[in-house]
């Protein structure tokens, strides 16, 4: 039965255009339709209002699905939303003409039917009924709900949807509701969990090894630094040999720009090209260079910072860029 | 389980005698065995091992429940007798009388066959916890105690049974929402469908013929051994501030014994 | 050998089982509650009897409440244990492998440390050399909190310890395990993990702190017990004097 109905909602939209487009053949074609209505009906109700019928067929299903949708609130005894549902379907049975409607009207039959007999079978027949959104409601309560102020605003399912629990809640009803279990106790332990087994020998040979070794230990970090200053010695070499490079090639032609990339690359060594980009960027940095990008060819051009500009420089604003090249893009540009 | 539990464990299935072949069909036929030996039988079967022996094997009987029982989980004979009983299972009811004793004896505990069909044990407490004389030393407290006290209750109140639909509504106005990890349940929809029913304190079983499918939740048979139908009545009272006869038929399924002192009380209310 | 216990055994076993480990005053209190509540004779100074009862009767399970030290405050506390390690006891599920073998390297390197303790960046580094399945950082984050609640490791600003519950039940297993890396402390000769150590390089003996300062407690010059080196740590107060006095 429900599922005729399922079937039949997911039709209508599909059987309203077409019947409309039929509408002016002479034939009545709703004769075919699987949910023929008797003749007598039809035609003495031809003219009947398709926008009215639409009209009501989205009323039923609106109140299958609020049904379906709020049941468990429905199912709570203090709910009267069920007698309401069938007051609205009787007033819209009213206009009900034709099978289509009916059918629906039966599908919603169904399911609030459904409805009422689980409502009925809470109510057992002596002594209080009991209502989950009531016992909700105290549980919030015993669990130490901090409801918010505008308490008059709620919504009718008790104003479940305020207020926060304290961190504890659960705890705080656990430990009130444990006397109604006998749950036995639980053993736990760690030794026995794992094979026994002794420590890795290896690491107590490092150990032993480490103990007696302080002054290995304060040998290292000075040959550490040797290493680093010798590092930083290297870098600055460097630079000022580039730095020397720069400042040749422009004493030979100082109407020529020099290209970013032609300065840096090298054709024959993509490590050598990246040290350069690495170097360069320190005579950048300390403002011995600057780069920018010509007005033409958009490319980078790098240039000497006069000594005299220097310290004029030295408030002008930075930018930082990053420079980024593979092993391809150096082929490729080194031809 | 893990690799090298699992290891260990089929070791300890190789030391049987019998060849597993087919580990199923080893199973099912220990459990056949099982049901098998007869009073004289366990008797023979004791003349031929020590005292002490027997003794031994208890002991690991009771070490193992206890092992197992920190999952909460029953615990199934056949895994009880494919890793621990072994070579006794001729006097394996015997051994299991005795750690039954010992468990009572010692611990204050009660080994349970629930699911006669499966053979299943679990361990239940045996001593009356005394709400007036509360343990002076506090210990934690598990919030899914909470949590399976608000699933069960409504179930008890609600008659036996209750559309899972209930369950998530009610605990959604508690902030717990089944489709969202809780801090402190994680999975809520997993703990209360998986854990709990495995451990046996629900049962989750599809509707018959519901369009779509629909499930409804009753008591497990852990709840039904562990759970007091009695003391969630008079919480729920101490909830509602209402008198717990006043849920006459609750009342009454709760306590079995007063039903005809106890309703003649009611109806003069 | 073994005694007939009563509902009040029982309930103080269980109580045991819940808590893992409780320290003495405690657990006098619970005792006189198990007896009171099961109406038994409770005498307060015949604890540790009743706590024998218990334990000759879970002795073939390998379990015992067993009595020892805490090395942060010299009280006393009762723990229940696991004695042996059996393919039954490693059927345990509260940790999965790899928890247990993080678990125990931590232990590696506290045993090994001068002064018992591990920083968390030491025990998070130690993920790298696992044999099982590797635990993530944040895994071990959550492992080691959920060692500290359960009680098996103690931490303090970011360095971890071996609980009490801990050493007591794992100290014959320290033992046998650690054979040459593990010492005893001078005055109480339990194993000592947090503790003075004496700097005379020939002698190098350990004292528990609450040992230390039970043992130095009102001398202005304090001395080794051992070599008679002079003593140049600071010397703690005694902790808990109420229940000290008490006894």
């Amino acid at each position: 039965m429900r599922k005729a109905a399922a079937g039949g909602d997911e039709e209508a939209p599909l059987q309203n255009g077409s019947s409309g487009r039929r509408r002016a053949e002479p034939q009545p074609v709703e004769g075919d339709d699987r949910n023929s209505s008797p003749g007598g009906l039809q035609d003495e109700y031809d003219d009947n209002d398709l926008g009215r019928r639409r009209e009501i067929r989205s009323k039923y299903r609106d109140l299958i699905n609020s049904v379906q949708q709020n049941r468990e609130d429905m199912l709570s005894p203090s709910n009267n939303r069920l007698t309401e549902v069938l007051d609205e379907a009787d007033k819209l049975f009213q206009d009900v003409r034709q099978a289509r409607e009916a059918v629906l009207d039966a599908h919603l039959l169904v399911v609030t039917t459904d409805l009422g007999k689980e409502k009925a079978s809470q109510l057992i027949s002596e002594g209080s009924a009991f209502d989950s959104t009531v016992f909700a409601e105290h549980l919030l309560s015993f669990m130490g709900l901090n409801r918010l102020e505008d308490e008059d605003d709620e919504p009718p399912n008790g104003g479940a949807g305020d207020g926060y629990l304290p961190k504890d809640a659960w705890h705080r009803l656990a430990r009130r509701a444990e006397c109604c279990f006998r749950t036995a106790p639980s053993f736990h332990y760690m030794m026995g969990s794992f094979y026994a087994e002794p420590p890795p020998p290896k690491q107590r040979l490092e150990r032993q090894k480490k103990a007696p070794s302080k002054e290995a230990k304060r040998i290292m970090p000075t040959q550490l630094k040797k290493m680093e200053e010798s590092q930083e010695e290297a870098t600055e070499k460097e630079v000022e040999r580039i730095l020397g490079h720069l400042k040749s090639y422009y004493q030979e032609d100082p109407s020529t720009p020099i290209s970013y990339y032609e300065f840096v690359i090298d054709p024959n060594s993509f490590s050598r090209t990246v040290e350069n980009i690495f170097h360069t960027s320190f005579l950048i940095r300390d403002g011995l260079a600057r780069l920018y990008l010509d007005e033409d060819d958009k490319l980078p051009y790098i240039e000497q910072v006069e000594e005299v500009e220097e310290e004029a420089r030295s408030s002008v604003s930075r930018k930082q860029c990053l420079v980024s090249i593979s092993q391809k893009t150096w082929r490729v540009s080194s031809f | 389980m893990t690799e090298r539990k699992r290891l260990s464990n089929s070791q300890i299935s190789s030391q049987s005698k019998r060849p597993s072949s087919s580990f199923v069909a080893q199973e099912e036929d220990e459990d056949a065995m099982l049901t098998q030996p007869s009073t004289s039988q366990v008797q023979k079967g004791l003349e031929k091992l020590s005292p002490a022996q027997v003794d031994q094997k208890t002991a690991e009987v009771v070490q193992y429940i206890l092992v197992k029982d920190q999952k909460k989980v029953p615990i199934r004979r056949a895994d009880l007798v494919k890793n621990i009983v072994k070579d006794y299972r001729t006097v394996y009811p015997e051994i299991i009388k005795r750690a039954s004793r010992i468990f009572e004896q010692v611990f204050g505990l009660k080994l349970v066959e629930i699911d006669p069909k499966n053979h299943l044990y679990i361990l239940v407490n045996n001593l009356d916890t005394p709400p007036s004389n509360p343990s002076p030393v506090e210990h934690p407290s598990n919030p899914k105690t909470g949590l399976l006290f608000v699933i069960l209750g409504v179930i008890f109140m609600k008659g036996g049974v209750v559309r899972d639909k209930l369950v998530w509504n009610i605990l959604k106005k508690l902030r717990v929402d089944s489709g969202l990890k809780h801090d402190e349940f994680g999975d809520v929809r997993k703990l209360v469908t998986d854990e709990f029913v495995r451990q046996r304190y629900l049962e989750y079983n599809r509707v018959a013929h519901t369009e779509p499918v629909e499930y409804e939740f009753r008591w497990g048979q852990r709840a039904d051994m562990e759970v007091s139908k009695a003391k969630i009545l008079e919480f729920m009272a101490e909830l509602h501030d209402q008198d717990p006869r006043s849920w006459t038929q609750q009342y009454k399924e709760a306590n079995p014994t007063h039903t005809s002192s106890q309703a003649s009380s009611s109806s003069h209310r | 050998m073994s005694r007939q216990l009563g509902d009040s055994h029982r309930r103080f076993l269980q109580n045991m089982m819940t808590l893992g480990i409780t320290n003495e005053q405690e657990a006098k209190a619970l005792y006189q509650n198990c007896c009171e509540t099961h109406k038994t004779q409770c005498a307060p100074d015949k604890l540790d009897e009743f706590i024998d009862a218990i334990n000759s009767r879970l002795q073939p399970m390998f379990m015992q409440i067993r009595k020892g030290m805490s090395e942060e405050n010299g009280h006393q506390y009762y723990a229940l244990v696991n004695m042996a390690e059996t393919d039954i006891t490693r059927m345990t599920s509260d940790y999965a492998d790899n928890e247990l073998e993080l678990f125990r390297k931590a232990m590696d390197l506290i045993v090994s440390s001068e002064n018992g303790k591990v920083s968390s960046t030491d025990i998070l580094n130690c993920t790298d050399t696992m044999t099982s399945k590797s635990l993530k950082k944040s895994e071990t984050q959550h492992l080691l909190t959920r060692l500290v609640q359960e009680k098996w490791l103690c931490e303090r600003r970011g360095e971890y310890t071996l609980s009490t519950r801990c050493i007591i039940e794992m100290e014959p297993y320290i033992r046998a395990m650690y054979q040459d890396q593990v010492k005893v402390c001078h005055i109480c000769h339990n194993i000592a993990f947090q503790c003075q150590i004496c700097e005379n390089p020939l002698c190098g003996i350990k004292i528990h702190n609450p040992c230390v300062a039970r043992y130095f407690k009102g001398r202005t010059d304090p001395h080794c017990p051992a070599c008679d080196d002079f003593w140049p740590h600071e010397i703690p107060e005694v902790r808990g004097l109420r229940s000290q006095s008490k006894r």
